[in-house]
């Protein structure tokens, strides 16, 4: 049964639509949600969605992990390490940007008392 | 009974939106779909022998893209800073309910478990999955677990300057002295022969980097946690 989703095909249709479905969650309440908080959550669940798809898209499934091992001969057959080390690093400075984000949105409501962005109007005039 | 639903137009018109993006990224994506598709990985991967050591994405984030993770770890440490310079105040406090008798327990247990698993992954970066980056980030969940435990625990801020200044300053010296020696920014000087491949030993200044990278990302990490968790009274 589960044999037609093993075709490659299929896995990179699957990763990009549920990626895509994803991203689309976090497009979503980051365009409707007032909360600073809430807003920051959005935009990590975006992010989470494109290390998905990134990962999801050189998955072959007749390849083996990018590390060499006892019973292998030489780099070969290998999935490409390119993204991972790409989405390794990405994922890291994400969660450190997503953490200056979120003590800006901390600080503001102590100086403040707001978390509203419909009441930050500060800077308007 | 009011049977319609109140829709706001900010939800409608959201909900339009994104999904107007969505199919327009759908439809590029599932008619670009790879397959089969010459990859610079591929060639990364015949290149990846030279070096000796056997994790290939090791070898891809810290010498084939090294002044890249330069680049990052200079990010992570703006992102340290800023949140340093947001968050600190002088009157401190740790979370305000008090931990009980089963959480201090299992975090003493705990807490050299931890870090002597983190320290494991980033000095194994190079034989296994891990490296410096998911060892530096188990590091500071262990700083986590003490910080949350114990109330009076603190992160020695003078310390961890030393340290992440130290670490930073030796990612730059190597990367020079590669220069010097070999006329190449972090140029592999150190001796790297093939047939050490699997060894502790291995890869030259590879294994090297990628330990100054989790020092460097364990000090941050633990720094972003306790500014993060420590709060003024007043809040």
């Amino acid at each position: 049964m589960f044999e037609f989703f093993n075709q490659p095909e299929v896995i990179k249709i699957v990763v990009t639509v549920g990626s895509m479905t994803l991203f689309f969650v976090g497009l979503f309440g980051l365009l409707t949600q007032k909360h600073l908080i809430k807003i920051f959550m959005s935009v990590a669940i975006m992010e989470t969605a494109l290390f998905l798809l990134f990962i999801g898209l050189i998955y072959k499934q007749s390849a083996l992990a990018p590390i060499l091992t006892d019973n292998q001969q030489g780099f070969i057959n290998m999935n490409d390490p390119v993204p991972q080390a790409m989405i390794l690093t990405a994922i890291v400075i994400g969660m450190a940007v997503l953490a200056l984000g979120v003590s800006f949105a901390i600080e503001y409501y102590k100086l403040t008392g707001k978390t509203d962005i419909d009441e930050i109007t500060s800077l308007r005039n | 009974m009011n049977l319609k639903r109140d829709i706001s137009t900010s939800t409608f018109s959201g909900f339009a939106l994104s999904a107007s993006l969505i199919i327009t990224f759908l439809n590029v994506l599932l008619n670009n779909i790879p397959v089969d598709i010459k990859r610079v990985g591929d060639e990364l991967l015949k290149l990846n022998g030279s070096e000796g050591v056997a994790n290939a994405v090791t070898t891809v984030v810290v010498y084939f893209r090294g002044f890249d993770t330069l680049g990052e770890i200079a990010v992570l440490f703006i992102a340290s800073l800023g949140i340093g310079l947001m968050l600190d105040s002088n009157i401190r406090c740790n979370l305000k309910a008090e931990s009980n008798f089963m959480l201090k327990t299992a975090s003493q247990l705990l807490f050299p478990i931890i870090i002597l698993f983190g320290i494991y992954v980033m000095v194994y970066g190079h034989l296994s999955p891990g490296g410096g980056f998911q060892g530096g980030v188990i590091i500071a969940s262990g700083v986590l677990l003490l910080l949350i435990s114990h109330k009076e625990f603190e992160v020695p801020h003078s310390v961890i300057t030393l340290i992440e200044t130290f670490a930073g300053i030796s990612y730059v010296l190597i990367g020079l002295i590669g220069l010097v020696v070999l006329d190449k920014f972090l140029g592999n000087f150190l001796p790297n022969n093939i047939s050490d491949m699997g060894l502790l030993l291995s890869g030259g200044i590879i294994p090297i980097i990628y330990i100054i990278v989790g020092i460097k990302v364990g000090s941050e990490m633990s720094m972003i946690t306790q500014n993060l968790i420590k709060r003024s009274d007043d809040v």
